[in-house]
């Protein structure tokens, strides 16, 4: 039943623009993969291209062996959960989650009795005969996920489902799709700009920008240890300080950037090359008064109140920082401060090219 | 990179259609060139004789003239009651029983032929009305659904919050109006004008029971000569129509975008 | 105050319609019921007369026959549109357009060209040796229907066109990814949901032909006479405004109720607007 989706150097345009570039992605049996990133970022397009709806320049995609790329999207036999529902306006719920399996001919009889068990399952039992104009957002997210789960299809797909639910619902959405998911253990791709959504429902994500798939990896280590000062950035990583190292002993680094000097450790940040970033949030960088400490030197500028934390604007020789404070000592703009990486909050990156 | 397919049967009978559409007019524009005195296509020798012809006429010259007074004053006329009703409709939606909208659109549902003689009848006969200004009034009427629902259309997506801030901000209620919202429906109203001319232009049914001594408007003038001559001037004429038809169109695209016409 | 601005402003619009549409309609059809002879003795006499009812069932059947063929290719032709790159399509639906800006005259004068005893069609069959002589192809139905047809399948092309492009492309492709084949797809979901398009579309074209005065004029002459080209004739050649009058009332009473219970029907089979 679980089946592993393998994606092979796709390369997509329109016309001569590029959407997608040499695109590879692996998918395990029964595993949730979310495609996170900023719209344009060629997430839906790598979506529409699994459903078939479109069809690649050169690569292929196929599932557990099966070529499915030259395949027409109605012989893939993928699940499939629109953003806007795509409920059919004339089908009654019941009539919408039975279509699937009309395609696949299964008799009336048991195609009803399927399709209530698994209107059952999304608690719309009850409105099996109302037309999807008289259904709230909610319910029509649910008969959308029973009509994409009914037809039980190796691969699941979602494409922003929730972003069309307010805030609330959205949450109560997202544990009872990975619930379902989970209990079918079907393989299941899902594509979302909202970074939460995809941390939180997902095994593994692939966080795109430009047609590339920037890093893939588990939530927990995009979170803290992204790879590269895009994903850094976009994990929320707002300073990345340019860095070279003058000094090395054992594992006391000692590094420069525009003229000041801050000891780092390798113990706590792992191997430091001779150049490198060093990324923080605003967490990462604590303020302090002691003009001695080891730290960035900074004149404070605008203070805002995060309410676990004052958060601080900073002019320092690397750049405009943010940094946050200690709520016990308010302290006013223009004052001179220093700004201490903490070890285990802050995260060493390869240089790159700006991107 | 591209989406599903559809049926090749289907694109031929699609294209079949269209050249149903565009034929006769291209066969009509040959005609129009033809150097015989009778028509014929494909033209033998080509000549612009026809087109002289037009203007040798008198009954064509002056109902030519006839024709674009009509058109201009009955648009303008339809432009100058309509704008007010659709504004009011709108901007009074609730004050407004909801009737009002469907007495606007009662021009289009009576059809045209029973106006034109109901026109006859009661205006031109029954009231001692003169030809000339029955049929100026009854094109107005003719017209005056389009400009409604057209520029209403239009006042339906106009936000009116932004008349009350420029009211707020002290400008006079009617200079707002020409200030601020009709600039905004300007694309509704150039394109109530066009459909409007166009369809008080090619009017027949109306027109057809409205001719008088030397009253007459083009289309009534063209079924005449139809039935008595046989001769490409009527072609010639049909080209003229379909130049002044194509330069509205390249208007329209000018100021509103082709897409436009699709609505 | 609002209400008070609200109709000064609807005022002139008003007055104009009532005056100058609904008081002379009604006026016409006021005086069919107030004939000398009788209540309903100038509808009586128009359905004791052989020939006028003849040509109330041939208008019908002609309004009928032009509908049901613009229905079908209109829809297949605003089907292809509709999927169309967008550059194409905006210019497949200009050259819609065109033809419905340029007048009922000229198009229905460029069917005479056509199919003229020495149109192009005879001129064409006789030069291919297929007839000896021409075919009479002018004055019969079979003109009028074709003009009818070329008269309003751009309005129901544009009017589908609309229609189909308000049907999500989602919908679509859902029904694809469920396992429905194109042709599934199409008489399972595209259809259903074009059904109400259709039918104003149908309304639109049954009305128009239905009333149309020019292309049976010219196409159909005498022999293929009409409701709109008998009621000129009455009214203008004959002066028998008594039985011009019937005929409107006759046309105005099919003409809305035509479009009452069409319109109310489409909006009931509309399933977005539950």
């Amino acid at each position: 039943m679980t089946q592993h989706l393998e994606l092979r150097s796709i390369t997509a345009q329109y016309g001569t623009t590029k959407v997608l570039e040499d695109l590879s992605l692996s998918v395990q049996a029964g595993e949730l993969v979310s495609l996170l990133g900023a719209s344009g970022c060629g997430k839906t397009t790598t979506l529409r291209l699994i459903a078939g709806f479109l069809t690649p320049t050169s690569g292929t995609i196929t599932l557990s062996g099966r070529d499915l790329t030259r395949l027409p999207a109605h012989k893939r036999d993928i699940g499939l959960v629109f953003q806007n529902y795509a409920l059919f306006p004339h089908l009654s719920v019941l009539g919408n989650v039975a279509f699937g399996l009309k395609q696949r001919g299964v008799p009336a009889v048991q195609r009803d009795a399927r399709a209530r068990a698994m209107l059952e399952r999304v608690g719309l039992s009850a409105l099996a005969d109302r037309l999807p104009a008289a259904l709230s957002g909610g319910q029509k997210q649910r008969v959308a996920l029973a009509r994409a789960l009914v037809i039980e299809p190796p691969l699941l797909m979602f494409d922003e489902p929730l972003s069309n639910l307010d805030a609330k619902l959205r949450v109560d959405m997202r544990v009872e799709i990975r619930q379902l998911q989970r209990a079918n253990g079907t393989t299941s791709v899902y594509v979302t700009h909202d970074q939460e959504e995809a941390f939180s429902i997902s095994d593994r994500v692939a966080i795109m920008h430009a047609g590339r798939i920037m890093q893939f990896d588990r939530p927990e280590t995009l979170y803290r240890r992204p790879g590269n000062a895009f994903v850094a950035r976009f994990v929320g990583f707002e300073n990345v300080i340019p860095m070279r190292v003058t000094a090395r002993h054992d594992e006391a680094v000692t590094a420069e950037a525009s003229g000041l000097n801050l000891k780092l450790s390798e113990r706590v940040l792992g191997r430091i090359p001779d150049t490198f970033m060093l990324a923080t949030r605003a967490d990462g960088l604590s303020v302090s008064t002691d003009p001695n400490v080891n730290g960035i030197p900074a004149t404070l500028g605008l203070r805002t109140y995060l309410g676990r934390a004052y958060q601080y604007q900073c002019d320092t020789p690397a750049g405009r920082l943010v940094a946050n404070g200690a709520l016990s000592m308010p302290l006013d703009p223009g004052g001179a401060a220093r700004l201490v990486p903490v070890p285990d909050q802050c995260c060493i990156l390869a240089l790159e090219e700006a991107p | 990179m591209m989406s599903s397919r559809v049926h090749p049967g289907l694109v031929a009978i699609a294209t079949l259609v269209y050249v149903f559409l565009i034929g006769p007019l291209v066969i009509v524009l040959g005609a129009s060139l033809s150097d015989t005195t009778y028509l014929t296509f494909p033209p033998q020798g080509l000549s612009l004789r026809w087109f002289e012809n037009i203007f040798a006429i008198s009954a064509l010259r002056r109902t030519i003239v006839t024709s674009l007074q009509i058109a201009f004053l009955a648009t303008f006329l339809a432009l100058l009651i309509g704008i007010p009703a659709a504004y009011a409709l709108n901007r009074y939606r609730v004050q407004l029983p909801s009737w009002l909208g469907t007495l606007f659109v009662l021009p289009i549902l009576v059809p045209e032929i029973v106006f034109g003689f109901a026109l006859l009848k009661s205006v031109a006969v029954g009231a001692g009305t003169p030809i000339y200004l029955a049929l100026l009034v009854g094109h107005t009427v003719l017209v005056l659904p389009y400009v409604v629902r057209v520029i209403g259309a239009s006042l339906a997506s106009f936000d009116f919050s932004v008349e009350e801030a420029a009211i707020s901000l002290g400008s006079p209620p009617v200079r707002t109006f020409f200030t601020i919202v009709l600039p905004n429906v300007r694309a509704g109203v150039i394109a109530a004008f066009i459909l409007a001319f166009i369809t008080s232009l090619n009017d027949v049914s109306v027109s057809l029971f409205l001719t008088g001594p030397g009253i007459s408007t083009l289309p009534i003038q063209i079924l005449a000569h139809v039935e008595q001559f046989f001769d490409p001037t009527v072609a010639s004429v049909s080209v003229l129509l379909m130049i002044l038809t194509v330069g509205v169109m390249a208007v329209v695209e000018r100021t509103l975008g082709l897409t436009f016409l699709a609505k | 105050m609002k209400r008070l601005a609200g109709w000064i402003l609807s005022a002139p619009a008003i007055v104009a319609v009532v005056g100058i549409l609904i008081f002379p309609v009604g006026a016409v059809i006021a005086t069919t019921f107030m004939d000398p002879r009788g209540t309903f003795a100038p509808y009586a006499s128009f359905f004791n007369s052989g020939f006028r009812t003849t040509v109330l069932f041939r208008t019908l059947q002609i309004a009928a026959l032009t509908t049901a063929i613009s229905l079908i290719f209109g829809f297949i032709t605003a089907y292809v549109v509709s999927r169309a790159p967008a550059r194409l399509r905006s210019l497949l639906i200009v050259a819609a357009v065109f033809p419905l800006l340029t007048g009922v005259v000229v198009r229905a004068f460029a069917w005479l060209v056509i199919l003229g005893r020495n149109g192009i069609l005879n001129n064409t069959l006789v030069g291919l040796g297929i007839t000896d002589e021409p075919v009479a192809m002018l004055y019969t139905q079979g003109a009028v229907i074709v003009g009818m047809v070329y008269l309003f399948v751009p309005l129901m092309i544009l009017t589908l066109v609309g229609v189909l492009e308000n049907i999500p492309e989602d919908i679509l492709q859902a029904s694809s990814s469920l396992g429905a084949n194109p042709a599934a797809t199409f008489w399972q979901v595209l259809m259903p949901l074009a059904v109400p398009g259709l039918i104003v579309g149908a309304v639109l074209v049954f009305t128009g032909s239905f009333t149309a005065y020019a292309t049976p004029q010219l196409l159909g002459g005498e022999r293929q006479t009409v409701l709109a080209t008998l009621l000129q004739q009455r009214a203008m050649v004959s002066f028998d405004w008594v039985g011009a009058s019937t005929i409107a009332a006759i046309m105005t009473a099919i003409t809305i109720s035509v479009v009452l219970v069409m319109t109310r029907t489409a909006r009931r089979l509309n399933p977005m607007t539950t």
